[in-house]
C-alpha cells in the first residue's frame, strides 16, 4: 500500500479447504488503487487457489473480502447471496487464465464484445443501462473493443479465431477481453506458463504498459525477474500463509524468513 | 461382488417384469377370440400353402384358414411371421395359430398343442439334374454334402440319415446352396419342391430324388388351447361335406390329403 | 415372367418396405435424440442412486443384443398387438431404448470433452449459467458429438434390419421374401442385393449431410 492511503482491496482471514486438505490457512493483505501485486511461491503453497477465491471461482470457508470499504464477499452470509449478486460482485475482478481460455468458436473481436454485451442487454432490459438502443450499447461496446485490440497491439486479428492465433496473442486477446468489462482490479493466473519462452515476452510487455496506465493488478507469477521489475508489492506464500510481504525491491534484495532466501535462490539458479 | 449381485438381479427383475405382463388362459381361447372377433393366423410366403395373390392371401392353408374363422364366426386376419419365432409369437399371444404347412416335428409338437394331420407329406432329396440318376435312394445319397434348413423336418432327416450337412436359415437359402454348388444337395418338403423347383421356375436345373420319410402337417396352437378341439371338429366337418376336398383340389395339393 | 415384370413387382415391394425402414429410422431418432440426453444427464447426475440406475441401465442395454431386447419387448409384454402397427411399434420402443443409451454416451462425452476452463472464463466475466450454457459451452458440445453422433446414426440405417426378427417387414424382409418365394418369384438373390443399394443411397445421404455439418463447425477448433 504504497501509492495511496485508503486500501482499494481489503481480504480478512481467508480460509479454504479441499476436503481435509487446508489448502488457505487465514490469508490477509490489503492493496490500494494501482498498485501491482506479484503473489509468488512454489506450486501447491495456495496463490492460485487465492486468485480463484478472489474472482469466486471457489468459495472460501471463512474470511471476508471488501472493495472500496465495501464488503463484497462474506463467508458467512455468502449462501444467502442470489445468482446475480454474486455476478455483480464477481464483475468487480477480472481474470486472465494460464490457458487463456478463448471461446474458440468466436473470433477475437467477438471475444471481447460477447459478454459485455450480454451484461448491457441485460441492464437495457431493466432500465439501469445508459444506452436507450440496443444498437447503441453494440456500436460503444464495438468500439471499446478496438480499442482494447489497439492497446494489446492485434487489431488487425480481429476477426481472427483464437486457433489462428498463437499462444502470446491468444492470452493478449485474453487481456483485452479481461479489459473490456472494466473491472477494478485485474487478476493474472501464471498468465506465461503456458507460453513458449519466446512467447513470454509479447504478453509481459502488455501487462508492464498496463501498469502505466494505472491499472490495479495481482500477478500470480514464476517470472522472477518480471515480479522484480513490475510489481510494487511482493507476496511471498508458502504453505496457505503468506510468508513474507512487502515492498518488491526490499523483498527481493533483503529477504527475511529461511523459506523465502531458499526460494528465491532456487529459482534465480534456475534462470 | 455384493454389487455385481445386486445389478444381476436388478436386470433378471426387469427381464421378469416383462415377462409379467399380461396372462391370459389358452384353455378360453375361444371364447377369447370370438370376443375380440378376429383370429390371427400366423403364416409365411409358402406357396402353395399360403402366397399372396393380389395383395390376398391365398392358398390352401390360407383359404381352409378363412373357413374356419367362418365357421366360428370371427374375421380372418393374416399375419407373417418369421418362421423361427413361431412358438414365440404363439406364446405371446402375437398369433392364435401357426398354420403354415407346418410339420409336426417333435419340437413343434413340444411347444405347441397341435391339430391332428390334414396332409401328408414328405422330405426329399433335391439335386442337380445332371447327377440326378446317380442319387435315386437315401444310401447313394450319402456321399453328398447338404444344405437343409436349421431346425426343420429335413434338418432332422439329415441327421437321421447320417447326411454331412449344413444348417441354414431357410429353404430357400438351401436351394441357392445347391443351386449355386455351395452344396450338393439340399432336403425340402415334397409339397414345396412342386411347386418350386423344375421346369418353370427359378430353378430349372435341379430336381428332387429320393423320397425319405413320411410326414405329417398340422396346425398348431398355444400349449392347452381349446382351439385344438375346436379345429379337429371343423377340421371332420368340412372333409365330410367335401370343402376340404374342393379347395385342395384347387390348389394341386389333393394327393397329399389325409384320406 | 420376365425381368421388367419381375422388377416392377420387386421395385414396388422394395419401396414399401424402405418406407418402413425410414419410417423406423426417423422414429428412434425422433425419440432417441432427446431421451438420450435425458439418459446422459442421469448418468452424470449427482444424485448417487439416480447415476447408479441409469449406469446399470445404459450397461444392461449396450451389453446386450438389440435384437434380444426386440424379442423380450416384443414377445414378453402383451400390450403389443400381433398386427404390423403392434410390431412397429414394439420395434420402435426397442430402437428408441437402445439408441437413447447409445446416444447419452456420445452426450456424456461431448459434455464432458469441453474444459471445465470455458464454463469458468464465462463465470469470470459475468455471464450467467443460462447464458455459458448456450453462448459458450453449446457449440463445443456440438462440435464434439458431430462425427460420433453421425457413426451411430449410420449405424442405425443398418441397424433397422434387426427388427424383421419380430417380423417389421422393413426392406431385407421385402428383399428376402423373393428368395423365399413371393408373387411368384422365387429364389432370386437380386432384389437382396438391391436392397443394398437402397442403404447405399441413404447412408450416402447422410454422410454427406454430416460432412456438411462438420465442415460449417469445422472453422474452430475445440
Amino acid at each position: 500500500m504504497s501509492k495511496n492511503e485508503k486500501a482499494l482491496l481489503e481480504v480478512k482471514n481467508i480460509r479454504k479447504s479441499f476436503g481435509k486438505t487446508e489448502v488457505l490457512k487465514g490469508i490477509d493483505f490489503t492493496m490500494g488503487k494501482g498498485e501491482v501485486v506479484a503473489i509468488i511461491g512454489s506450486s501447491g503453497s495456495g496463490k492460485t487457489t487465492l486468485l480463484r477465491c478472489l474472482n469466486f471461482l471457489e468459495t472460501p470457508d471463512v474470511g471476508t473480502i471488501s472493495l472500496d470499504e465495501k464488503v463484497i464477499f462474506d463467508a458467512e452470509n455468502h449462501k444467502k447471496l442470489s445468482d446475480s449478486e454474486i455476478r455483480s460482485n464477481r464483475l468487480h475482478f477480472g481474470l486472465v487464465f494460464q490457458s487463456f481460455n478463448l471461446f474458440p468458436q468466436y473470433n477475437v473481436k467477438r471475444n471481447l464484445t460477447l459478454a459485455a454485451e450480454l451484461l448491457e442487454f441485460e441492464k437495457i432490459k431493466n432500465g439501469s443501462s445508459q444506452y436507450k438502443e440496443k444498437k447503441d450499447a453494440v456500436d460503444a461496446i464495438s468500439k471499446k473493443a478496438d480499442e482494447l485490440l489497439v492497446q494489446v497491439g492485434l487489431l488487425e486479428k480481429e476477426k481472427s479465431y483464437p486457433c489462428e492465433l498463437s499462444g502470446g496473442q491468444q492470452q493478449r486477446v485474453a487481456i483485452a477481453r479481461a479489459l473490456a468489462l472494466e473491472p477494478e482490479v485485474l487478476c493474472f493466473d501464471e498468465p506465461t506458463s503456458a507460453l513458449d519462452p519466446e512467447l513470454t515476452g509479447e504478453v509481459l510487455k502488455v501487462i508492464r504498459e498496463l501498469k502505466n496506465t494505472n491499472k490495479t493488478m495481482i500477478v500470480v507469477t514464476h517470472e522472477m525477474e518480471f515480479a522484480k521489475n513490475v510489481a510494487d508489492t511482493i507476496i511471498y506464500m508458502a504453505d496457505g500463509v503468506i510468508e513474507e510481504m512487502g515492498p518488491s525491491q526490499e523483498v527481493f534484495e533483503n529477504p527475511k524468513s529461511e523459506k523465502l532466501k531458499s526460494f528465491l535462490k532456487s529459482s534465480f539458479e534456475k534462470l | 461382488m455384493k454389487k455385481v449381485i445386486a445389478l444381476l438381479m436388478a436386470v433378471i427383475f426387469m427381464c421378469l417384469g416383462f415377462a409379467g405382463c399380461g396372462k391370459k388362459d389358452p384353455a378360453k381361447d375361444v371364447e377369447n377370440i370370438k370376443k375380440a372377433g378376429k383370429i390371427v393366423i400366423g403364416i409365411t410366403d409358402f406357396a402353395p400353402m399360403d402366397y399372396k395373390e393380389n395383395g390376398e392371401w391365398v392358398g390352401f392353408d390360407a383359404d381352409m384358414a378363412k373357413e374356419f374363422a367362418e365357421y366360428l364366426g370371427v374375421e380372418v386376419e393374416f399375419q407373417e411371421i418369421t418362421w423361427e419365432q413361431k412358438i414365440n409369437e404363439i406364446n405371446g399371444y402375437k398369433i392364435d395359430c401357426v398354420w403354415n404347412g407346418m410339420t409336426l416335428t417333435d419340437e413343434v409338437k413340444e411347444g405347441m398343442s397341435c391339430s391332428v394331420p390334414y396332409c401328408i407329406n414328405s422330405q426329399v432329396v433335391v439335386v442337380n439334374k445332371d447327377v440326378a440318376d446317380k442319387y435315386q435312394t437315401a444310401e447313394a445319397c450319402k456321399e453328398l454334402k447338404f444344405a437343409v434348413e436349421a431346425g426343420s423336418a429335413g434338418e432332422e432327416m439329415a441327421k437321421e440319415n447320417g447326411f454331412e450337412y449344413t444348417a441354414v436359415t431357410d429353404m430357400a437359402t438351401a436351394l441357392m446352396e445347391v443351386k449355386s454348388g455351395k452344396s450338393d444337395a439340399a432336403i425340402i418338403d415334397s409339397l414345396m419342391a412342386g411347386a418350386m423347383i423344375g421346369e418353370g421356375t427359378s430353378y430349372e436345373e435341379l430336381t428332387y430324388t429320393a423320397k425319405l420319410n413320411n410326414e405329417e402337417y398340422g396346425v398348431g396352437f398355444r400349449k392347452g388351447s381349446n382351439l385344438v378341439d375346436e379345429f379337429n371338429k371343423f377340421l371332420e366337418e368340412k372333409t365330410k361335406d367335401g370343402t376340404v376336398q374342393n379347395i385342395a383340389t384347387k390348389y394341386g395339393v389333393q394327393e397329399a390329403l389325409v384320406k | 415372367m420376365t425381368f421388367a415384370e419381375q422388377f416392377t413387382i420387386v421395385l414396388q415391394a422394395l419401396n414399401e418396405g424402405f418406407l418402413q425402414t425410414l419410417k423406423l429410422f426417423i422414429i428412434t431418432l425422433l425419440g432417441a435424440l432427446p431421451l438420450g440426453l435425458v439418459v446422459s444427464l442421469g448418468s452424470m447426475s449427482r444424485f448417487k442412486p439416480i447415476s447408479a440406475v441409469v449406469k446399470t441401465f445404459v450397461w444392461v442395454i449396450r451389453g446386450t443384443p438389440l435384437m434380444l431386447q426386440l424379442m423380450i419387448i416384443y414377445y414378453g409384454c402383451s400390450i403389443w398387438s400381433g398386427g404390423e402397427d403392434g410390431r412397429f411399434a414394439a420395434s420402435a420402443v426397442a430402437f428408441i431404448i437402445n439408441y437413447s443409451c447409445y446416444f447419452s454416451e456420445i452426450y456424456r462425452g461431448g459434455i464432458q470433452g469441453v474444459p471445465v476452463g470455458q464454463q469458468e472464463a464465462g463465470q469470470v466475466l459475468g455471464m450467467s449459467k443460462k447464458q455459458i450454457f448456450f453462448k459458450v459451452t453449446l457449440l463445443q458440445m456440438i462440435k464434439r458429438i458431430v462425427p460420433p453422433m453421425s457413426n451411430e446414426i449410420i449405424t442405425l440405417v443398418k441397424d433397422t434390419s434387426l427388427a424383421r426378427i419380430i417380423a417389421l417387414q422393413e426392406i431385407i424382409w421385402a428383399g428376402f421374401s423373393f428368395m423365399k418365394g413371393s408373387n411368384g418369384i422365387a429364389g432370386q438373390v437380386w432384389p437382396l442385393f438391391f436392397t443394398g443399394i437402397y442403404y447405399l443411397a441413404f447412408s450416402g445421404v447422410l454422410t454427406i449431410l454430416f460432412n456438411k455439418i462438420e465442415k460449417k463447425l469445422s472453422y474452430f477448433k475445440v
